[in-house]
């Protein structure tokens, strides 16, 4: 998991923090406030100072927050004018929104407070959907409401341009302080604090509440409070009930509410909803008995715990948060159950794990045991972590140093956001975040520093909106400008500032809030003497000395070759299963593995367990994968070199499954010799289950046969009658050779050696018409006594050659031998030269040998400089985990992204999963997530309204998306027994198109497009539900921050193994962010760097480092220029128009070409990309053609593409595997498809293969 | 836990190599059988691995005796079969560089007052089973074995029977689990062999200050003043190594720990 932070505050009110993957408490660096008590959620804490203000420290985030804003400027055509902003009074706004409902003129847009900053100046919009605009920006529209199109046209009355301009929240990682009630701050203080409702089922992600209490026992809600507005928006009072008097409140993660009153009773809010997140009313709670009192409490998901005066800790069951929104009894629970233990304060964490801090001891307790089956626990372990101490913590110079040193970062901003002052003016500054109005007085800043702001635009007073100063940050007065949003996401001074101090000073507050503890892994914080980590045995001198003896105790060479008493070596499996062959029916079998020292076979025997359906050696097994579907578990054995080439298994239980799994991947492995680290030149692949596979050229490397330089392919064809068609899978580069010898019949008049090329196939009124391509047609005719050499090129033959005598002779044995060079094929027949036949086609092209005619051939053999590669041969393994993409690059560096976004980085390891850990190396637990998604769909009838009684042909009440497919509910089954649900059905506020209130979408019938509003004609309407299930496994994969990614890809820069990599990703919303300091052997690399972009991203390729292109969500691709050794990121992204009617989707680079995939599953190839000219011309198009289409089941177009060094390899919606052959510097292209197996796939990453 | 999967492969894949050699007394061919070479793993029971040897020497056995069951002996003592085939070498071989190990098999004159009859496969399974438990009750109150189900004993059995390492172990780790609460067995499974015995004493794997014991602290309380060297899988360990650690990683299959010991 990745780490995540336990907070604490200590009797001198300074705030630390105890990440989980450390052991020691660290300071948050002292700004000269302490605290009283806090809050916390991920990357968000919320604390109220000693001065019982409020203050907010963001901390950790990969990605700065930015919200961009926009302005429409709107003119009108008017007749003598042309287009002036003199607009009708009906019209809207001059400058609005885009749908013209609000008011947004340019100088009225200000930044929400003091602790953001914007990012250069207002700058126009250059694109509409993908589409280059002119450089005025402008679109044009018959009217306001109606569509905008680029280019005017006659009947253009309107225009419009939108200007855009980013806003940043620059106070990450320091405190930043929420303004307070009133103009005197002392008048109403705050006394508590608390965020949470980062969970509300169905809210908009990125939502959180914030609760507080005053010291008149009023309630505050903090209104807009989210990831991109941290600090909302002002405080709104809540009404409680007469005669309650708050003083604790706190919010748990779904938006539950406890407070605590004066009395000791509780007060619970109800019906916090997404539509309502304050809630309408409260509850009363009774506390746990007539003379306890609450003093304390803290809501978890499911839990809620107290602490009463007499500091005796309490827990309340019945909790349920996900369901307290509607329901008071969950919100409320049932009754108070009394725990051992006495704590001064408590803390519930996210996920229910408790946290407490003691009150005799004041020491940090966990509670242990707690599951969701226990909620209660077992018994406190006290945590035991030294304190890191900043030895400067009340030290001005501290802060002194900081500021120096992030002026030299100042120095390299963007001038417009930096005007040049001295030193010394503010070294006399008060060096404290921003605190107390005070220490920063409105008035004396516009005349400390006296460069006016040029631009009036750029520069403008901003009336915070609820923060405390009216004045816009500024770098050199704000020290919450300098940390550097960019840099690793550390909250602490730098390490050699610090001293540490192994005292345990006591707690006076701990927040569990931002803190996910998994209580199977518990972190490093419980060292105690009992048990001991077996970490510090490892060198203890006398399991060493253990070790060696018994190592010694026989001398194994003597006994080397004595017989075993239990024979390992030999083994048969078998079990009762279920088999389908093809496409086939299952049917009850008995499965018979047997292994014999280094071979196997797998028998598959009639239900009788004595005949024999079909068995065939393990060596034909090319790939296992499972094709479970739910409630049945499959596996599928692809044997491609038989017929049918595909066997399903199905067994009884998952245990079974994965025995039979594990058997086949360690005898397949052992035949493969795949086993042990695979090589950095691996391909991978990933299956539309999530299964990640490898395929390891090395070993065909070690099995091709060689001679010199050259990989050889020898057929034996004498057992074979003409017509004869070989694949030939050899590059055909130049140098490669191809020798056949035969014998011509006695009777024999033509023949022919023909070197084919895939045909071209044309689409003509929905059918497809095949056009032959031969690259080489070598036609000895014996009756007219000569050789015809000829090509056909998309079915028409070229011009004859028929030069030269005829050498061949009927009834005579003969060799042949084509030598390919740049130019031509140089042809040999018994080693004598006989002609040259200058390529027509590109001889790259070549993928079949086609003999016909009456001769015998005995032996061919193929020479080729490149590997000889048939797709169908490779044998996959698979690799632990669950991911949806995997990107490699060539020195074995790699990248997976789940499911559910979150990075992976490659270990190095294999195994995983079902392989035990004998064939497992480096593996951790790794876990995934996904939804599954049902549609409830109703029609609407004059009688009852919307009802789910339709029509007869109506689709079902609950389906699927398509309609097609009946599911209700309680249909839903999990995939595997690795699955759970973690989630309830839920109405899912988030479709495309947009839903009501209620979650529902209407649409006019129901294959139409849904939108949120109902119009007069809208008969159907249809609502989803989702419901999330995770999966939990192990695998060669170790999670990468808390960052989520939707796409990335790796190149290194140099040739050299310890290279720097260029990694280049897509966060969930599209930015584009750059990873540094990713070599082989710091494969997570150190930050992220944000490269901004105008349009939200949805697919990026990186080829040879300088290369990178990128799709965006509207379709059309960009590429990145400016990139250089010094300058990794680029500097800007150029746009690049999509192909003709097609959308890109996903696209991928590298030496070989740019290749892309839109979303009618059709391939494009750049054009004309050169060194000059990286963009190339134009987009060719490449359809499937019946080839591809008979690959696999319901086929219908490209699904994704991955572009190599010298190959590009395909996937389609099908799940096959396809290689394109015929790539070469005239075609870049390429001329056909080589066909894997149908192996489900659904990603693959070639660019490591070399 | 017992996770040092180093020690525990070393510890599992331990064999002996055993030169059997029928009695000369019982042979009744002309010629004399050759010796029969096995090498057998040190944690097994000789019932389990003989079967080959059994084939091997029937032959040369007179027909009436040749459905007795078969004893093996060596320098005069018949062998207990129901001690793992390690415990039996460390206890018999006292002096080094014994290899290969010299035993005669026997058909006849079963010596029914030093050994049980019934050494076939099942009875050494509900022997090893029962040792199991009892080791689970000393070391968990037997909440752990009498949780599991008949195929997890199975299995055990199984993997001991067929060598197979994973197999074992991947329901024994079950049994070498520690409690949240304790950290530590209950009580360490052991036995002591000297004379012609065994000696068994509740021992816990710490002391009252919670710190944890090692071999020492089990010496001084099983032979207080005496000074004794205690043998095991062949090899001495080294007095300072915790007891708990010991159980978890040096035990035999059965959970036990069989420590020979040496005056």
């Amino acid at each position: 998991m990745p780490s995540s932070l336990l907070f604490g505050i200590n009797s001198e009110g300074r705030v630390h923090t105890l990440s989980t993957t450390g052991t020691m408490w660290r300071e948050i660096p002292y700004a000269g406030q302490e605290f009283k008590k806090l809050s916390a959620v991920p990357h968000f804490l919320w604390a109220l100072g000693g001065d019982h203000q409020i203050y907010v420290y963001v901390h950790g985030l990969d990605i700065p927050i930015r919200v961009r804003e926009e302005s429409y400027e709107n003119e009108r055509w008017l007749p003598i004018e042309g287009f002036s902003s003199r607009l009708l009074p009906t019209d809207r706004y001059h400058f609005s929104n885009g749908d013209g409902t609000v008011d947004r003129s340019i100088d009225k847009i200000r930044l929400p407070s003091m602790a953001w900053q914007w990012e250069g100046d207002w700058q126009l919009e250059l694109t509409l959907d993908g589409q280059p605009l002119d450089h005025q920006g402008w679109t044009y529209a018959v009217d306001f409401p109606s569509q905008y199109y680029s280019k005017k046209q006659w009947k253009s009355c309107v225009r419009r341009r939108l200007w855009v301009r980013s806003r940043r929240y620059s106070a990450m990682n320091s405190w930043c302080a929420i303004a307070p009630l009133h103009k005197d701050a002392t008048s109403e203080p705050f006394i508590d604090i608390s965020i949470g409702g980062q969970s509300v089922a169905g809210a908009e992600p990125g939502t959180m509440l914030v609760w507080a209490v005053t010291s008149h026992n009023r309630v505050m809600f903090r209104t807009g409070v989210s990831t991109k507005s941290p600090e909302g928006a002002r405080w709104n009072p809540i009404q409680v009930p007469l005669g309650s008097e708050v003083n604790q409140i706190n919010v748990g993660p779904t938006g539950l509410v406890w407070a605590s009153l004066l009395d000791g009773r509780a007060l619970v809010r109800t019906g916090v909803t997404r539509d309502c997140l304050t809630g309408d009313s409260w509850v009363e709670v009774r506390g746990p008995g007539d003379n306890l009192k609450i003093s304390q409490l803290s809501v978890g998901s499911c839990a809620v715990w107290a602490i009463t005066q007499n500091k005796q800790v309490w827990f309340r069951k019945g909790v349920k948060g996900e369901g307290a929104g509607m329901s008071e009894e969950l919100a409320v629970g049932c009754g108070w159950v009394e725990m051992v233990g006495r704590m001064a304060q408590i803390s519930v964490a996210a996920n229910d794990q408790v946290f407490a801090v003691g009150a005799d001891d004041r020491l940090v307790y966990y509670r242990s045991g707690v599951a969701n089956s226990d909620l209660t626990g077992k018994r406190w372990k006290a945590l035991h972590a030294p304190l890191q101490v900043s030895r400067a913590s009340s030290n001005a110079s501290l802060n002194r140093d900081k500021f120096h040193r992030s002026f030299n970062a100042l120095q390299s901003r963007p001038s417009s956001m930096c005007e040049p002052s001295t030193i010394s003016e503010w070294e006399d500054h008060s060096h404290s975040a921003p605190t107390a109005p005070t220490s920063l007085p409105v008035g004396d800043l516009t005349q400390k520093f006296e460069t006016q702001p040029k631009n009036p635009k750029a520069w403008s007073p901003v009336h915070s909106v609820g923060s405390i100063v009216g004045t816009e940050v500024h770098p050199e007065v704000d020290e919450s400008v300098w940390s550097d949003g960019s840099r690793e996401s550390c909250i602490f001074a730098e390490d050699e500032e610090l001293g540490w101090a192994e005292y345990e000073a006591p707690w006076s507050w701990v927040e569990a809030g931002a803190c996910t503890v998994d209580p199977t892994q518990l972190p490093n914080w419980f060292a105690e003497t009992g048990g001991g980590a077996s970490q510090t045995e490892i060198g203890e001198p006398w399991r060493l000395k253990i070790l060696q003896e018994l190592k010694l105790r026989l001398p194994t060479e003597k006994y080397k070759n004595w017989q075993l008493a239990v024979d390992t070596t030999s083994w048969v499996h078998s079990g009762e299963a279920r088999v389908s062959w093809g496409s086939g029916q299952f049917v009850d079998c008995v499965l018979q593995l047997e292994w014999v020292q280094t071979t196997g076979t797998l028998t598959v025997l009639n239900p009788d367990g004595a005949s024999t359906m079909n068995l065939f050696s393990l060596n034909d097994i090319t790939c296992v994968q499972c094709c479970s579907e739910p409630g049945s578990p499959r596996l599928a054995l692809h044997v491609p070199r038989h017929a049918p080439s595909l066997l399903r298994l199905q067994f009884s239980s998952d245990a079974q499954l994965e025995e039979w799994q594990t058997h086949f991947a360690t005898t397949c492995g052992k035949l493969h010799q795949a086993l042990g680290k695979p090589s950095e030149e691996s391909v991978w692949a990933v299956t539309g289950l999530g299964d990640v596979f490898i395929w390891d050229p090395t070993q065909l490397e070690s099995n091709q046969l060689r001679e010199n330089d050259y990989y050889v392919q020898k057929f034996d064809l004498s057992g074979k009658e003409s017509p004869i068609k070989v694949a030939l899978h050899g590059s055909f580069n130049p140098g490669t050779t191809l020798t056949l010898t035969g014998c011509i019949g006695d009777d024999a008049d033509r023949i022919g050696i023909n070197l084919d090329a895939h045909s071209t196939y044309k689409l003509r009124h929905k059918a497809y018409s095949e056009f032959e391509n031969t690259c080489l047609h070598f036609n000895p005719r014996f009756t007219d006594g000569y050789i015809v050499r000829n090509s056909m090129i998309e079915g028409k033959w070229g011009k004859e050659e028929c030069e030269g005598e005829m050498p061949l002779q009927k009834g005579h044995e003969f060799t042949l031998k084509i030598e390919t060079t740049e130019d031509a094929f140089v042809i040999y027949i018994d080693d004598k030269l006989f002609t040259h036949y200058r390529h027509r086609l590109p001889p790259n092209s070549v993928s079949m040998l086609n003999i016909w005619g009456r001769l015998q051939p005995f032996r061919l053999v193929i020479k080729c400089p490149d590997i000889i590669l048939d797709p169908l041969n490779l044998y996959w393994r698979q690799v632990g985990g669950h991911l949806r993409r995997v990107e490699s690059c060539r020195v074995g560096v790699t990248w997976g992204i789940g499911y559910d976004h979150t990075a992976w980085v490659y270990t190095g390891g294999w195994g995983g999963g079902f392989l035990g850990p004998l064939d497992s190396h480096n593996v951790h637990p790794m876990t995934d997530s996904q939804d599954y998604r049902v549609y409830e769909n109703q029609r609407w009838n004059p009688v009852t309204g919307y009802t789910s009684a339709g029509l007869p042909t109506d689709r079902y009440m609950w389906s699927d998306a398509t309609g097609k497919q009946k599911r209700t509910r309680d249909q839903v089954k999990l995939l595997s027994v690795k699955w759970q649900w973690v989630s309830d059905w839920m109405i899912d506020f988030h479709v495309p198109g947009g839903v009501d209130r209620d979650g529902w979408q209407y649409a006019v019938d129901f294959p139409s497009t849904y939108h949120a509003h109902k119009n007069f004609t809208d008969y159907v309407r249809r609502r989803r539900w989702y419901r999330r299930c995770a999966v939990a496994t192990t695998g060669p994969w170790q999670e990468l921050g808390h960052t989520k990614l939707i796409d990335v890809s790796l190149e290194p820069v140099k040739d050299d193994l310890d290279s720097v990599i260029s990694v280049w990703a897509l966060a969930s919303g599209g930015q584009a962010m750059f990873r540094t300091g990713v070599t082989r052997s710091n494969p997570t690399g150190t930050g992220w760097e944000h490269v901004t972009s105008d349009q939200p991203l949805a697919s990026i390729s990186c080829g040879s480092y300088n290369l990178v292109w990128a799709t965006g969500k509207k379709g059309c691709a960009y590429w990145r220029a400016g990139i250089n050794e010094n300058k990794l990121e680029g500097e800007r992204w150029v746009c690049v128009e999509p192909p003709n009617g097609g959308q890109l989707k996903q696209i991928s680079v590298n030496c070989v070409g740019v290749w892309g995939v839109d979303h009618l599953g059709r391939l494009h190839v750049r054009r004309e990309v050169t060194e000059t000219f990286p963009e190339g011309t134009h987009w060719q198009t490449i359809t499937v053609d019946p080839l591809v289409l008979n690959s696999a089941p319901s086929t219908t177009g490209f699904k994704h593409v991955s572009v190599g060094r010298n190959e590009v390899w395909a996937t389609t919606d099908g799940g096959a595997m396809l290689r394109r052959t015929g790539i070469c510097k005239t075609n870049p292209g390429g001329s056909g498809w080589f066909i894997g197996i149908p192996g489900n796939w659904q990603h693959v990453s070639v660019r490591a293969f070399n | 836990m017992a996770n040092d999967r180093e020690i525990l492969r070393e510890v599992w894949e331990g064999k002996l190599p055993i030169s059997f050699q029928l009695d000369p007394d019982e042979v009744v061919e002309l010629q004399q059988p050759d010796p029969f070479y096995l090498m057998v793993p040190r944690l097994s029971y000789f019932p389990l691995v003989t079967d080959k040897v059994r084939k091997h020497f029937l032959r040369y056995v007179a027909n009436d005796k040749q459905d007795r069951e078969m004893w093996l002996e060596y320098d005069g003592q018949p062998m207990k079969w129901h001690y793992p085939i390690g415990v039996l070498y460390d206890l018999l071989i006292t002096s080094d560089d014994q290899l290969p190990w010299n035993i005669t098999v026997h058909f006849d004159k079963f010596p029914e007052n030093q050994i049980y009859k019934f050494s076939n496969k099942e009875t050494v399974e509900s022997y090893f089973m029962a040792c199991l438990k009892e080791a689970d009750v000393l070391k968990h109150r037997g909440q752990i074995a009498s949780n599991m189900q008949k195929k997890d004993h199975n299995q055990l059995w199984l993997g001991l029977q067929n060598d197979k390492f994973d197999q074992f172990w991947a329901v024994n780790r079950k049994l070498m689990e520690v409690s949240q609460e304790q950290e530590h067995f209950k009580y360490i499974p052991f036995k002591c062999y000297l004379d012609d015995g065994y000696r068994q004493k509740l021992i816990k794997p710490v002391d009252e200050d919670g710190r944890r014991k090692t071999l020492q602290d089990l010496i001084n309380e099983m032979f207080p003043g005496k000074n004794v060297v205690i043998k095991t899988h062949g090899m001495i360990p080294p007095l300072e190594t915790p007891l708990q650690w010991m159980s978890e990683h040096l035990s035999y299959p059965d959970n036990f720990l069989h420590l020979c010991v040496q005056t």
